[in-house]
């Protein structure tokens, strides 16, 4: 008591109040709890707020705030009470209604009640740690009307009815459900969750449990996801009309796990309608749906995607393997390109451009790309007959848009040097022959290569171009200084770079001696210019347009090829040619001049010579006479020669072996780079090490990886350790020297082995990678001794001793060298 | 309910004090006075008290002196919060009394 006398001191010296009437609170207090009951009857505009609030004032003030409080307590509840009845009897749909009418009234009068009795909630209240008015009316509310026994159970079966309504597609009051809710909200959020949205979860689940099991009994895949999908709206939207923000996550976590998660693998699976179909039939929107609903749910797209990733493998198998989809590689590539676009549209239009998805595009096309060990050939040949003539009359972006194309397949090939060795030989061809459409197309795919792969892996083929460009600059040099040849035949030579060039050793056939001769003007001329250099006429190579002149006086000009036109040649000599005269008079071998022959005596409309006996094939006793009655529609006639566009078996075999031959110096020379830096490594990671440094060109083979190692252990620059097998490690103190021959660059890998201080040669390596596949190949371990090396540091005059250049036939033969520290 | 803007507070003296229902809301238990039970919602129609519906209220136990100077209070406290600063000045001889009013009217 002093306690609090003390805190209200000046309350103390309120006059007016030291009267004290021992009926006093009684008297105040009745005045109270009638304004009360007033107020609860909607008669408060009878009364004083002034009184009211005075009376209570004083009550306060006179220590009498316990019982003004407990009197509030008894007279809500009371009134409460009467309430609750009168909700009780309200009759069926009516009681919702009544229960929301009489939640208004309580408000409205406790907010007035709260208002007199202001001054105990100011000052009382706090003071003895009892609830405020306006929760204790919740409160009183909570116990004795929502909680009442007949009207809790009521009230949510009423609830969760009006929800299934709903559901149903009744419509139901969303105002009143919103206030109902909003009430059960207001009493605090243990009474919402425990009083409604626990129940109206579990009911949820059960009914949607229900539907489901119905739906994709009857529905096909994409009406059950259109289904789901309303049904996930319609909660929603529930939601944002009358329920509590938070239960948006609760309830739409019931849904997708009912609707969604529980039939995942039945829907994706679902027979002529499951994902698979889908992709099958582009079906965007269901796709879309099927992306947007599966990936609210744990797993979902992992599954999506894992269904797709199978799926495209197994077309993609089919589409690599099956031997009839095979015959036409153009045709196959497009196929690729086909797929490729099918699912990059269905990526961006329907999976939201989803990266783990595009992922597992890429792995896929890489895995199935990679199974057919042709494509990167087919893709070389797709390029090809692309650029031949595909590309005529199509724009510069749709030119860029194809070899854009390309590019993506050709990122996916593991084996891109054999791409390179194909396209080499397909550009050869095409440059050669004058075939290609577009020269700005060739050097932006190689631009293209170039980025994708580095400046080693088109240097070639660069050089390719600049060997055109610069032979037609010669021959206009050489006409230029033989004014006199501007009649008779006129020949036009390419200067090819060996190493550039994909080159057959050829026999060079007996050319005319008007083309011979010719031929001897040139070559005089280039090495007049060129010195130093050695040139040899690839024959097999060559194409001629000749004018011919027919029995009855018909002219043609026909295109043919070299030897093609020397058979023609011999004819203005002769009338009848047996086919081992031809032989010996041309010197063409004889595989080639069979199929020179067949292309000229056996197809119809092209057979400009005529053979005995008639026949398909070409004979050793065959003879040949010009075809007097031969006719064309067209003044020009160009002659193919039987050609196999696609390599047949054997060519593939050897192609195939002439990878793997140029392969093993690459994986010797990445040994070496990796050992170098390393000194020491185990086994795994030397395989490791150099299957990642050369997958951007190939992938290595462990096997062979590790023959390599052998190798490079016999030639003493490996040594395995003694304690662990597997761990290997330098041999010797290896210095790099670098030998130079005009403009490459060699490096010479030297190991100062001897005391007497001279060296071993262990490995030569060309700088540039490319140049490497060709020039660089282990040398056998070479002493050199000491007398015969160069004082070091730059010393042109030096001649590596023959010996070095023998074990190596393509090693220049005059190197300058200059060895650094040693 | 008359939407009238002023409002006339009544001394025990019955004098007679009429000022802006803005100043008059300085006091927390005044403000209600005027308000309870609140806006009007849509449903029901309680009514309010006496003091909302007429517009004045009677204080029986501030004279008219003590409500003056609550008044002036009201204006100056309007004042104050709308950023212009001075002094409010109080007779000593009326300390006491404002301070219990102005406990009273929660200002």
């Amino acid at each position: 008591m002093s306690n609090q006398k003390k805190r209200n001191f000046q309350i103390e010296a309120f006059k007016h109040r030291v009267v004290v009437d021992p009926k006093y609170a009684e008297k105040t207090w009745s005045i109270l709890e009638h304004a009360i009951h007033e107020i609860y009857n909607h008669n408060a505009s009878g009364l004083s707020f002034e009184e009211l609030y005075r009376n209570a004032y004083n009550m306060v003030l006179h220590k009498f705030g316990e019982k003004l409080y407990s009197g509030l307590v008894a007279t809500m509840t009371a009134h409460l009470k009467e309430i609750s009845k009168s909700i009780e009897a309200a009759q069926g749909d009516l009681f919702l209604e009544e229960l929301n009418r009489k939640w208004n009234d309580h408000n409205k009068a406790l907010q007035m009640i709260r208002d007199i009795l202001m001054y105990m909630d100011r000052t009382y209240i706090p003071n003895t740690h009892k609830t405020p008015v306006h929760e204790l009316g919740l409160n009183l509310w909570r116990d004795n009307v929502i909680h009442s026994s007949k009207i809790q159970s009521r009230l949510l079966s009423m609830l969760l009815e009006l929800v299934h309504r709903e559901r149903t597609g009744e419509v139901i009051d969303r105002g009143l459900m919103r206030n109902i809710i909003k009430m059960l909200m207001d009493l605090g959020s243990s009474v919402y969750q425990e009083d409604f949205e626990k129940p109206f979860l579990e009911v949820s689940a059960e009914f949607y449990m229900g539907e489901s099991q119905k739906f994709i009994e009857c529905c096909d895949c994409g009406d059950y996801l259109k289904k789901a999908e309303l049904r996930l709206n319609e909660e929603i939207e529930r939601v944002t009309h009358y329920l509590d923000v938070k239960s948006e996550v609760k309830i739409t976590n019931v849904v997708e796990k009912e609707m969604i998660a529980n039939h995942m693998m039945r829907l994706v699976h679902m027979e002529n309608s499951g994902l698979v179909n889908m992709l099958l039939d582009d079906k965007y929107e269901d796709l879309g749906r099927m992306y947007n609903l599966f990936r609210r749910v744990p797993n979902g797209l992992s599954t999506i995607r894992d269904v797709m990733t199978s799926h495209l493998r197994e077309i993609g198998k089919q589409l690599v393997t099956d031997a009839e989809k095979l015959k036409d590689p153009v045709e196959f590539v497009q196929r690729l390109l086909d797929e490729k676009d099918k699912y990059d549209s269905i990526i961006s239009q329907a999976f939201s451009n989803d990266k783990t998805f595009q992922n597992a595009l890429n792995s896929s096309f890489e895995y199935f790309i990679n199974l057919n060990n042709r494509s990167p050939e087919f893709i070389s040949l797709f390029v090809d007959d692309k650029l031949r003539k595909g590309l005529k009359g199509v724009s510069e972006e749709d030119v860029e848009i194809i070899l854009d194309k390309v590019m993506m397949l050709f990122r996916y090939l593991q084996e891109k040097d054999v791409f390179e060795k194909y396209y080499k030989q397909h550009l050869a061809k095409r440059l050669l022959s004058g075939k290609t459409v577009s020269d700005d197309a060739e050097r932006s795919l190689i631009v293209k290569l170039k980025t994708e792969c580095g400046y080693q892996f088109t240097s070639k083929l660069e050089g390719m171009f600049t060997d055109m460009k610069t032979s037609q600059d010669t021959m206009q040099g050489f006409y230029a200084s033989h004014p006199e040849l501007t009649d008779g035949p006129t020949l036009v030579v390419q200067v090819l770079t060996t190493g550039s060039w994909p080159t057959q050793p050829s026999i060079t056939c007996n050319l005319p001696a008007e083309m011979s001769a010719l031929c001897e003007k040139f070559r005089s001329y280039y090495l007049g210019t060129h010195t130093g250099r050695r040139l040899s006429w690839q024959t097999n190579m060559g194409t001629a347009d000749i004018k011919a002149t027919f029995g009855k006086g018909q002219k043609h000009e026909l295109n043919v090829s070299t030897y093609q036109m020397c058979v023609l040649m011999l004819f203005n000599n002769a009338d009848r040619l047996s086919y081992k005269e031809v032989e010996q008079a041309t010197g063409i071998p004889a595989s080639d001049l069979k199929r020179c022959l067949q292309s000229m005596a056996c197809v119809k409309g092209k057979n400009v010579l005529r053979k005995e006996p008639m026949s398909k094939d070409i004979g050793e006793d065959d003879a040949f006479f010009v075809n007097d009655k031969f006719t064309s529609k067209f003044y020009k006639v160009k002659i193919g020669t039987v050609v196999a566009q696609k390599e047949s078996e054997p060519e593939k075999q050897e192609t195939r072996q002439r990878v793997e031959e140029d392969r093993k110096p690459q994986i010797e020379a990445a040994i070496v780079r990796i050992m170098k830096s390393r000194r020491v490594l185990d086994h795994n990671n030397i395989i490791a090490e150099v299957t990642k440094q050369l997958q951007s060109r190939f992938l290595a083979n462990p096997t062979e990886i590790k023959k390599r190692i052998e190798s490079l252990i016999e030639r003493d620059f490996l040594e395995r350790d003694n304690n662990d097998r597997k761990l290997y490690r330098t041999m010797n103190y290896v210095e790099e020297g670098l030998v130079s021959k005009s403009k490459r660059s060699s490096q010479l890998l030297v190991s100062k082995t001897e005391e007497d201080g001279s060296i071993k040669i262990l490995f030569v390596e060309h700088k540039r990678f490319n140049d490497l596949c060709r020039s660089a190949r282990l040398v056998t371990p070479l002493m050199i001794p000491s007398a015969t090396l160069p004082s070091f540091g730059f010393d042109p005059t030096f001649t590596w001793p023959q010996k070095l250049l023998i074990s190596k036939p393509r090693l220049p033969r005059k190197l300058v060298a200059f060895v650094t520290s040693f | 309910m008359k939407r009238k803007d002023t409002v006339k507070l009544i001394s025990t003296d019955e004098m007679e004090f009429v000022i802006d229902k803005d100043a008059a809301m300085v006091s927390q238990t005044i403000r209600n006075m005027l308000t309870s039970p609140g806006p009007i919602d849509n449903w029901v129609f309680l009514g309010g008290f006496a003091e909302t519906e007429l517009g004045e209220v009677t204080f029986p136990e501030i004279s008219a002196v003590i409500l003056e100077k609550i008044c002036q209070y009201f204006y100056w406290a309007l004042q104050y919060s709308r950023g212009k600063e001075t002094e409010f000045h109080i007779e000593p001889e009326l300390t006491l009394e404002l301070m219990m009013a102005a406990n009273y009217l929660h200002t």
